[in-house]
C-alpha cells in the first residue's frame, strides 16, 4: 500500500542533483561550529564535531587556527606566572602562542589546544606609554574588583592608544548554565581629553531540558575630560562604571517589557473565559459547521 | 516500513561518556548523539542553518536529523482552502508538503503519503478542533494538525501552532516568534488507549535599541508526558489529546517565562553586579547587625 512504500522515498529535501560539499566547505561548517560554542562547552563542542565526522583527522590541520581565534574571541582569563589572572586577546598575541601579559610585564607561553598557559618566554617588549597604561590598569583593576565577582580586566597600550579588556565569566554546568561578559574599549588619549570606542557583550546558555540563549551586543562611544595619566583613567573608568550601569539597567527594563508585552502578547496564560477549555464541547463541533470565532 | 515518532527521551548533555580516545568513527547512534547534543549548545537562532550543516556533515543522518531537530514552523498557503498551514517532516514527502485542509501536495505527488480514510477523518476534525484551540489561546497564528497510521488502529499526529508578534516602535524593534510542537503516539485499546506526548516549544524575543543595543533570547524548551485515559463517548481521543496537550502547554509557558525572564536576567546579575563591592559589604554588615539586635 501507499505507506509501506513511504519509507522508500527519497527524503533529502535538496534535489539529488546538488553537488556534495567540498572538503573545505565541511571545514568550514566544522569551524562555524566551534567558534559560536557557548562560555566554557568549547570542548564539548570539539568532541561532538570529532564524534560526527566520518574522518575525524579532517579538521587537524585547521583546529589550531580556530582554537586561537576562539579563545582570543572570547579572552580567554588565564593564570600569569606572576600570579595575577590577566586575558589572552588580539592586543596582546606577539608571536606564535606568546602573548604580553601588560601588568605582569612578561610575555607569556600560551597553549591554544590546552587553553593553559605552558611557560614564559622573556620579558614584555618595550615601547608604547607605559605612564598611562599603568594608570589606566590600576583603576581598571578596582573598578573590576568592585563589580566583577569573577572578572578579569587586562589594558594595554597598543597603536598610540590604551585598550581596557575585561571580562566576567560564570560557568555552572551542573545545573546546566553557563555565561560570559565581555567588554573592550578602545581610548585615545590627548591634551584635548579621552575619546573611547567601546562595545559590550553579553552571552548566557541555559540548557536543563532545552537550548536557551540571550546574545546581546552593542557599541558605546564616548568622550570625556583628560589631564595627567591618573586624571585621565579616572575619568575613563568612572565614565564606563556609569554606562556599564545604566546599560545593565536598560537590559532589564528589556526583559520587563519582553516578558511583560511581547511574551503576553504571544500566547495568553488562559482564555478569555479565565478557564480551560471544556473539551467535550468544542471537540462535538461536526465539521464544517459555523464556528463562531 | 513506518514513519517514525522521534524518539525524544531527554538527552542531557554531559551524560554521554565519550573518552577523548574514542575509537572512531563512532556508531550511528552514538553519532546521532553528538548531533543532538551539538544542537542543545549552539545559538538556536542559528538552528536552520546549523542542521543544514550537520546534515552535510553527516548524510548518513539525514532522516534521524529531520525528525529530531526542531526547526521554527514555515508557512504555505492552501489556495484552493484559502487557509494557511504549517510545513514540518510529518507532512512533508520528497519535496512537497501536504495541505491539512485538502490534504493535497504542493508541489502536486501522484501518490503523496496520505492517512488511512478513518484516520483522515480524525485529521480533519482535530483540525478544526484545534483552530479553536489555536484562538482561544494565541489569538491569532496558524495551527495544523498531521496524523499518520502505525501498527494496527495505533497512530500519532502532530499538532503544530505558530504564532508571531512586532510591536516595533519608529526605529524600535520588538519581535517575538512563538512555535509549538507538539507529537503525539497513541496506543489504541479500546477501551482505553496510552498517549505519549513529546512537546516542545520554541521560543525567540528580540528587541534593538540604543540603550540595550541587539538584544536576542533566543530557544527552545522540550517536555515529555505519558498518560493512559479511558475511551469513553464523552473522553475519546480528541478529547484525551486535547487535555495533555493543554495542560502541558500551560506548564511549557511557565517555564519558559521562568528561564527566559528570571533565570537568564538573574545570570547576567551574577556576571556583572549592579551593587559596588563596597556596598553589598556594607549591606551585609547592616543585615547582621539587626540579626544581632534582633536577638539580644
Amino acid at each position: 500500500g501507499i505507506n509501506a512504500e513511504y519509507g522508500t522515498r527519497e527524503k533529502r529535501r535538496e534535489s539529488n542533483t546538488m553537488a556534495e560539499p567540498t572538503a573545505q566547505e565541511l571545514v568550514d561548517i566544522c569551524n562555524n561550529f566551534m567558534l559560536t560554542a557557548p562560555p566554557g562547552e568549547f570542548m564539548e563542542v570539539v568532541t561532538d564535531i570529532r564524534g560526527l565526522l566520518s574522518n575525524e583527522a579532517l579538521l587537524n590541520s585547521s583546529a589550531p587556527a580556530t582554537f586561537r581565534q576562539y579563545n582570543q574571541e572570547q579572552m580567554l582569563a588565564v593564570q600569569s606566572p606572576a600570579g595575577h589572572k590577566f586575558l589572552i586577546t588580539e592586543f596582546g598575541e606577539v608571536g606564535d602562542g606568546q602573548y604580553v601579559d601588560p601588568m605582569g610585564k612578561m610575555i607569556v607561553k600560551f597553549d591554544h589546544i590546552k587553553q593553559a598557559v605552558v611557560g614564559q618566554a622573556g620579558a614584555a617588549p618595550a615601547g608604547g606609554d607605559e605612564a598611562t597604561r599603568a594608570a589606566f590598569d590600576a583603576a581598571a583593576q578596582a573598578y573590576q574588583a568592585d563589580h566583577y565577582p569573577d572578572g578579569t580586566a587586562t589594558v594595554y597600550a597598543k597603536g598610540g592608544k590604551i585598550i581596557v579588556c575585561m571580562q566576567s565569566s560564570k560557568y555552572n554546568p551542573n545545573n546546566f548554565w553557563n555565561g560570559r561578559w565581555r567588554a573592550v574599549y578602545h581610548c585615545t588619549v590627548g591634551a584635548g581629553g579621552v575619546e573611547v570606542r567601546g562595545n559590550i557583550k553579553i552571552q548566557v546558555h541555559y540548557y536543563e531540558d532545552g537550548n536557551v540563549q540571550l546574545n546581546t551586543d552593542t557599541n558605546k562611544n564616548f568622550k570625556v575630560a583628560g589631564g595627567d595619566a591618573a586624571t585621565a583613567a579616572k575619568n575613563t573608568i568612572d565614565a564606563i562604571k556609569k554606562l556599564e550601569k545604566a546599560f545593565q539597567s536598560s537590559v532589564e527594563v528589556a526583559y520587563a517589557t519582553m516578558g511583560d508585552t511581547t511574551y503576553k502578547a504571544l500566547r495568553r496564560a488562559l482564555p478569555l473565559t479565565r478557564s480551560r477549555i471544556a473539551w467535550e464541547k468544542i471537540s462535538s463541533y461536526r465539521v464544517g459547521s459555523n464556528i463562531s470565532k | 516500513y513506518q514513519r517514525r515518532v522521534r524518539d525524544r527521551s531527554a538527552r542531557f548533555p554531559g551524560s554521554r561518556t565519550l573518552p577523548f580516545q574514542t575509537h572512531y568513527p563512532l556508531s550511528m547512534a552514538d553519532q546521532l548523539d553528538c548531533a543532538l547534543d551539538l544542537m542543545r549548545r549552539l545559538p538556536p537562532a542559528d538552528v536552520e542553518d546549523n542542521l543544514a550543516g550537520l546534515i552535510d556533515l553527516a548524510p548518513d543522518l539525514t532522516e534521524d536529523l529531520l525528525s529530531a531537530v526542531d526547526q521554527p514552523l514555515k508557512i504555505a498557503h492552501d489556495k484552493a482552502a484559502n487557509r494557511d498551514y504549517l510545513l514540518c517532516d510529518y507532512n512533508r514527502d520528497a519535496d512537497s508538503y501536504r495541505s491539512p485542509w485538502s490534504s493535497k501536495y504542493d508541489p502536486p505527488l501522484s501518490d503523496g503519503a496520505q492517512p488511512s480514510a478513518p484516520l483522515r477523518k480524525l485529521e480533519v476534525q482535530m483540525n478544526e478542533v484545534f483552530d479553536i484551540y489555536r484562538d482561544l489561546y494565541f489569538e491569532g497564528g496558524v495551527s495544523s494538525v498531521y496524523c499518520w497510521d502505525l501498527d494496527g488502529s495505533n497512530f500519532a499526529a502532530c499538532i503544530l501552532i505558530k504564532k508571531t508578534q512586532d510591536q516595533s516602535k519608529k526605529g524600535q524593534p520588538m519581535k517575538g516568534t512563538w512555535d509549538s510542537i507538539h507529537v503525539i503516539e497513541v496506543d489504541d485499546h479500546k477501551s482505553k488507549a496510552h498517549y505519549t506526548l513529546t512537546s516542545t516549544v520554541m521560543l525567540s524575543l528580540e528587541t534593538k535599541n540604543d540603550a540595550t543595543g541587539k538584544m536576542h533570547l533566543a530557544g527552545s524548551l522540550t517536555r515529555r508526558e505519558e498518560k493512559e485515559c479511558p475511551i469513553t463517548p464523552a473522553a475519546s481521543h480528541i478529547v484525551n489529546i486535547g487535555r495533555l496537550i493543554e495542560n502541558m502547554e500551560i506548564g511549557l509557558r511557565q517555564t519558559l517565562e521562568t528561564i527566559y525572564f528570571g533565570k537568564t536576567k538573574s545570570i547576567c546579575s551574577d556576571l556583572r553586579s549592579v551593587l559596588s563591592k563596597s556596598e553589598l559589604d556594607a549591606r551585609k554588615q547592616f543585615s547582621s547587625e539587626i540579626n544581632r539586635a534582633v536577638k539580644k
